[in-house]
Order: C-alpha cells, then structure tokens, then sequence
C-alpha cells in the first residue's frame, strides 16, 4: 500500500517537475509577445529606423541599436569564425597531443565561463588604451564569447565523419590540408555551419560582454569602428532600469524583436540536428 | 611535426593566449586593492566610496555572500526539477512529445539573457512577491528566513530566475547520463517486481557522478550569469539571512558600479578583485564539473 | 618483375605488435590474396603497403618495402598512393560528392589534368574500366548514396583507377556486399589483373581460391605459407593451414 503510494506520488511529482520546467519559457514568449507587440504596432515600421526618443510619451525607434547588433555580430563573426574553426580542426586532427587535450578542456571551461569577466578584461585590454568604448571593443568581446562554441562544434562535427572517408581521401593521395578542407569539412559542413549559427545566435543575444566595451549609442547610427555602438541587448538592459514608461514600452518591443531574431537562427538550426550544446 | 600542424598552431595558442592574459590582467589589477586591504576585501561589508584615497574601504563580501545565496537557492530548486524533468522524457514520455520537450528546453538554454532580465523584472517580480513572499512574510515574519518585508526584488527572486535559466543545462546533463543507463539494469530492476519510483532510485544511484556534475556546472553557471541577476536582486550592500532581503551578487556588483568607477582610485581595482574571485570560484567549479562529467562518460 | 618486396616488415600499436616480421613478394600484374581469420593483421599489413598506416598516430612501421624497386618510405606518400590504389571493405564514396565528382577529385586534387575536357575523359574511362558506366551514365550528377552496395563499391574501383594506379590493394572488398553484387566484382577483378597488379584482403579461403594467383596465409602477425594458390590449396606444407583451410580455425 504504502509502496503504491509512494509511487504515485512520484509520477505525479515528475508530471508536475515536467510541467513547472517547461512554463516559464511559454510565459516568457507570452509576456515578451502580450507588451511588445502593441509597441511596435503602434509605433509602426519606423520602429525599426529611427533613433531613441527623449524620455516621454514618443516611441520612435531602436534603427542604431539593430544596426549596431549587426555590426557588432558581423565583425566578431568575421574575426572568431576563422579562428575558433581552425583551433576546432587543430583539436579534431591530432586529438591524442597535449595541445589538443588541454585546447578541448580549455574550450569547455570557457563554454561555462562568466561573460561578464570577458567584459572587463576587453575593457581594461583594449577600452581603456584606446580611451573610449568602441565597436570594435564590443566585437572582440563577442570574439572570446562566440569562438569556444565554434570550435566545439567544429571539433565534434570533424570527429564525427566515419573514418572511412579519412581513410578513402587519405588513399587517393590527397594531403592533410586538402584531406581536410575538401573532404572532411564538406562531409561535417551541417555541424560546422551549425557551431557558427549557435556562435552567431549568442554575439547577437549577449549583453554581459557588450556591456563596457561596445558603449551603447542610440540616438546616433553607427560612425565608425573606434566610436561606441549600440545592440538590441544593451538597449534593453539600459532602458528596464530608467524610470520612462516609453522606455519600457521601448524595452518591450525591442524584446520582442530580439526574440524574433533568436528564434530564427536557432529553431531552423536545432530542428536539423539532433542536439545542440550550449 | 607536419606543417599542416604548424600552420594551426597560431590559433590555439591565440586561445591559450587570450585565456593566459586574462588571468593576468585579472590578477595584476586586483592587486592594488589586496595589497591595500588585505583578506578583509574579501571577509568585510563595507562600500565607502570617496574621491580622497585614504578614505575609500571597500569589503566584497556582500556580494560573495550574495552570489552564495542566489545560487544556493537555485540549484535547491533546480537539481530536483532537472532529475524529475529528465526522468519524465527518457522514460514516460510518449514519444510524440519527448523530441518537443527537449527542443523547448534547448531552446531556453540558448535564449538571450536579458529576456530572462526583463521578463525576471516585469513579471516574475512582482509575481513572487504578491503570491508567496508577502503572504509568507504575514504569516512568518518571526522566521529570519522570511523576516524582511518583500519588495520582490531580493535574493529569492534573483534565485528563482536562476534556477529558470541553469535547469536546461542541468537537465540536459543529468537526461544524457539517465539515458545511457544499460537497459539490463532496468529489466532486472523490474523483474525483481519494483516499482517504477523504486527502480528509478536505483537508476538515480547508478548516475550519481553525472547528476554532481550536473549540480557543479549549473553552479558554475548560476554564479556567473550577470544581466538577469542584476535587475532583480535588489543590488544593495547587505549581508541578510532573509531569502526577502535585496542585495548584491558578485557580477551584478559589477555589473552596477563598473562604469563610474573610474572616478575613483581603488573601485576599479576593488571590482576586478571581485572579478578575479569570480573567475576563481567559476574555474575550479566548472573543471571539477567536467572532471565527474568525464569520469562518467569514459567509466 | 615483383611489384612489392617485403623484407623483415614489423608494425605495432601502442607496442603492441601486429606484424611480426613479415617477407613476401609481389609478383607484378597477379592477383595476390592475403588471407588469414581476422585478427590476424591482414588489414594492418595491406595498409602498410600505401602508408596509409601513418595517419594512426600511434602506428611504428619498420622494415623494408620496395614498390617495383624503390623503397616506398623514400616516395611522398602522395605520389606513392597515387601509384598505389585502394578499395576498402565498407564501399565508401564521398557522400557529399555526387557520382562524377567522386570519379574526379583524385586526378583534380592531384592536378593530373588540365581541363574539364581531360577530366570528362578520365571519368567515364574508368567508370567504363568498373563496368559501371552503362548503369550510371545517365546519373553522374546524383549523388554516390544513391547508388546500391554492389554500385557503390565498383565507384570505388573507379574512383581508384581514375588515378592511373600500378597496383589496386583491395581490403576485403565484398565482405559488405549481397552474393550477386560480390560476383560481379570477382569478375571485374579477374579483368583487371591483367594490367594491374592487385593485392586482395579475404578472410574467405573460396574466395582466394576463386580469384587469386599467389596467395599468403597470415596468422598472428606472420606468414604460415605463401605460394602459388593451386599449390597451397592442393598441398598445404603446414598444418595450420590445413586447419585453416578446411574451417577449423576462423
């Protein structure tokens, strides 16, 4: 009796586990949706062009925060994609050296590791000779986010090509370089291509590492490498702790576009494979 | 050495290099502050932040305290979660929606933080504090865990939306494991005439390594995680026993005072030294994570 | 004229030995079947013959290996794995390739032609050579999955002898495949070595009997007997052999 008991109540417990880890992703989405969406009807397309509106009753526009978003996530996709590729074939390629060992575990530590630290870190190593935020900051912070992703992915991918068509390249005479290039990476490309979709959802979702390095600039469209940007993230952290009820509506809508934009990387990219790290 | 190697070596080392520097930059900056205010920077609450030198003290330890207790209460909350969770899709879920499951959780895994932050504002705030924080401080008040009057931005909440945010790591660990579990030691667990519940405790026992890693990676996480914490926990000096309280945690503190702090002399210094403990604590908590991570998957 | 000599050839994993001290020759344009139960280091000693050995990392080859006299770890392994093709147990065309660019990327990647023209040639010469082209000429833009088991390992042959190669090595090359699809590539074996020399893996004494001119029983790591296939077959010198032929050891 007691047994059964127990039991039942234990079927009942893991619905319930099931259920209270599922919501609040559909209650994120839902508010996210139920406050932005009236914003951005309301203040129509523009609100993807123009510029920040004084505190108050306008609604305007997020134009350089999107822009900046991109170029923030173009460049630091331009410099760590390469870079963080290449280390992942380096760790696939010759996986039993000590180098490669310590590059994975290094990987998987920085996977985990606190965003806001990299933030610091670009601030003090770049911010500060420079003597002001910049666009470029902001990317290379993005760079040491995105680029263990990348080369994660990169490595698993490689590594799971069957041997046999290393074997097959390997015997019609082709070098390591071209083993590689041509037949491997092309046999893995749809994990490859998602390592950088998964790298490129996160330089464009991340706020820790923007957030005193890219400067944030929202009334201004983007004037040039070495000046402060703004992103669709930072903007929605700076305005949530201003007092201006446009600023929330502001925030709201600009969630909802983040959201939007999140979801169309990452739902084509998790749908085509079977599991995704992150 | 074959030159393809060679020509890759660059890049690794870049890697390492970034990684090395920052520990370094890290270090070389927090050592003004500790050399100024020795371990008490680190066992004090104290926030005195003037222009003249001699007059500035500061003590972190409302903010470690505060990344303790947060987290705390996140793993409290999301280990049994993530175990229930993972059990629910590897053995009781109809097919038809296990795959569903998992995307959902993949893709909380991946959502930008600062939705996580706003949403943590707007609505999970005040929704705590008007359905369980003042009601159990109406009734509990006398308990110091309930003592200090709500106003929803505390370390429950920053706690609570921790726990939201590390589960799907949490689960997807422990769910991995759970999954490999040879299917001859649940047969045999039921033709011994087991339960389900009874069985499931057995299985659970037999992936202990893969459910303490899971913990020690969440934590990892749960400790670094900035934006979202920031917006809720309150971010004031506090050292208080009441999940109620507001406070700071160690990347909010961060988070929060960084960007005037060049104003005065030793708050840069003071915040990369709350940096450097960070980066510590989240280290050797994420290597001993993948070291248990490791050990199961190669056992 | 022997194709390969093979003197005192010692491999190892990890100090682990496979090869034991291995001589054999080759002789040029035969069909040479290396047989043995598996374990024995037959794979192992077809790999060393291509170097294609050397991508273990872990692998220490040493002895000596002349290909038609020259020692093979003094030419580039490219070049030597030019000469030397390879057929693998498991047909494995690029699955990212379609069926012509499976053909083509030996003799592209290793720029033996000069243009789309040459390499049209070399592609439908050596499909033609696998007696696959009647099958395929219509759907060289498909992809090689498309292609059956018994296709896909005749791709293979093309693919191998789209390199001009001396010498075809064959590791098991129909162990994966249904008994018509195998026959058809014993024929096209028998076609080819008489300009070809080809080395053939089996662990199946029939089959060796079946296709072969010379054939080396390897057990263990060494050779029990060589010699030619009607000798061994008929008058196996040691008992092992006889053991083995006769399915007492497999």
């Amino acid at each position: 009796m007691l047994r059964k008991l127990k039991n039942s109540l234990f079927l009942i417990y893991i619905v319930l586990a099931t259920f209270l880890v599922t919501l609040p992703l559909f209650h994120i989405i839902f508010s996210v949706f139920i406050n932005g969406f009236p914003v951005i009807l309301k203040a129509g397309l523009s609100f993807l062009t123009e510029t920040l509106p004084p505190p108050g009753e306008e609604l305007a526009g997020i134009g350089p925060a999107i822009l900046g978003t991109f170029i923030l996530t173009f460049l630091s996709s331009l410099i760590g994609i390469p870079i963080a590729t290449l280390a992942g074939i380096y760790a696939a390629e010759y996986p039993n050296s000590f180098f490669s060992r310590a590059t994975r575990t290094l990987l998987l530590v920085m996977i985990e590791f606190p965003t806001i630290l990299v933030s610091l870190f670009v601030m003090s190593i770049v911010v500060l000779p420079m003597g002001r935020f910049s666009a470029i900051a902001g990317a290379i912070a993005l760079v040491i986010v995105m680029m263990p992703y990348v080369a994660v992915y990169t490595e698993q991918a490689l590594k799971s090509v069957p041997e046999r068509y290393r074997e097959a390249a390997y015997a019609l005479g082709l070098k390591r370089k071209q083993v590689v290039f041509r037949v491997m990476f092309s046999i893995a490309r749809k994990g490859i291509v998602t390592g950088f979709l998964i790298g490129i959802a996160k330089a464009a979702g991340e706020t820790a590492p923007i957030l005193f390095t890219a400067g944030g600039a929202y009334r201004t469209f983007f004037i040039g490498l070495d000046k402060p940007v703004g992103a669709i993230p930072l903007l929605i952290y700076d305005l949530v702790q201003q007092p201006y009820s446009n600023y929330h509506e502001i925030a709201w809508g600009s969630a909802l576009i983040l959201l939007i934009v999140f979801l169309a990387i990452f739902i084509p990219v998790r749908l085509s494979v079977r599991e995704v790290k992150l | 050495m074959d030159k393809f190697k060679i020509s890759l070596f660059p890049n690794i080392s870049l890697i390492f290099g970034i990684f090395a520097l920052m520990l370094i930059v890290f270090f070389l900056n927090s050592l003004p502050s500790i050399q100024k205010f020795g371990i008490e920077l680190y066992t004090t609450n104290v926030w005195k932040a003037y222009e003249y030198e001699h007059e500035e003290r500061y003590g972190l330890l409302a903010a470690i305290y505060g990344s303790v207790y947060t987290s705390v209460i996140a793993l409290l909350i999301s280990i049994p979660l993530s175990i229930g969770f993972a059990i629910f899709v590897v053995d009781f879920a109809p097919k038809k929606i296990k795959e569903p499951l998992i995307v959902i959780t993949d893709v909380m895994a991946g959502l930008p933080t600062i939705l996580y932050g706003i949403w943590g504002l707007f609505v999970l705030a005040p929704f705590l504090r008007d359905y369980i924080m003042i009601p159990l401080y109406k009734t509990f008040s006398y308990i110091p865990l309930f003592s200090y009057p709500p106003t929803g931005y505390c370390y429950f909440t920053a706690g609570v939306l921790l726990a939201i945010m590390v589960t799907p790591f949490a689960t997807a660990i422990v769910r991995e494991s759970y999954r490999m579990v040879p299917r001859i030691y649940k047969e045999g667990a039921f033709a011994l005439g087991l339960t389900k519940y009874e069985t499931t405790k057995i299985l659970l026992k037999y992936i202990k390594p893969a459910i303490v890693a899971g913990t020690l990676l969440a934590f990892g996480r749960a400790i670094g995680e900035t934006v979202a914490v920031s917006l809720v926990v309150g971010n004031t000096f506090n050292v208080h026993p009441s999940l109620f309280a507001p406070g700071y945690t160690i990347s909010s503190l961060i988070a929060n005072q960084f960007g005037n702090a060049f104003i005065y002399d030793l708050m840069p210094s003071t915040l990369f030294a709350a940096g450097l403990s960070l980066f510590l604590i989240g280290l050797s908590v994420n290597l001993l994570g993948l070291q248990y991570l490791k050990r199961w998957r190669y056992a | 004229m022997n194709a390969f000599e093979v003197r005192n050839l010692r491999v190892s994993y990890d100090d682990f030995e496979i090869i034991s001290g291995i001589d054999l020759d080759i002789p040029a344009k035969t069909c040479f079947a290396i047989m043995g139960p598996s374990g024995c280091g037959k794979s192992t000693l077809l790999r060393t013959f291509n170097r294609l050995i050397e991508i273990n990392e872990n692998a220490r080859v040493s002895g000596i290996i002349k290909l038609f006299g020259k020692n093979i770890f003094e030419i580039e392994t490219s070049e030597l794995r030019r000469r030397v093709g390879m057929v693998f147990q498991i047909p494995n065309p690029f699955p990212h390739l379609s069926v012509y660019e499976n053909v083509a990327v030996g003799p592209k990647f290793n720029k033996m032609v000069k243009n789309k023209k040459e390499l049209d040639k070399i592609v439908e010469w050596a499909l033609k050579k696998a007696v696959l082209w009647d099958e395929v000429k219509d759907r060289l833009r498909e992809r090689a999955s498309n292609l059956s088991g018994g296709q896909m390992q005749r791709l293979c042959i093309a693919r191998a002898l789209a390199l001009k190669p001396e010498v075809l090595l064959m590791d098991e090359p129909t162990a994966n495949l249904d008994p018509i699809s195998a026959s058809k590539i014993e024929e096209l074996i028998h076609e080819l070595k008489k300009e070809y020399t080809m080395v053939i893996v089996t662990h199946s004494p029939s089959q060796a009997s079946r296709i072969a001119d010379y054939v080396a029983f390897l057990y263990l790591g060494k050779i029990v007997e060589i010699g030619r296939v009607e000798d061994v077959f008929e008058n196996p010198k040691h008992e092992l052999t006889e053991k083995y032929l006769t399915g007492r050891i497999g």
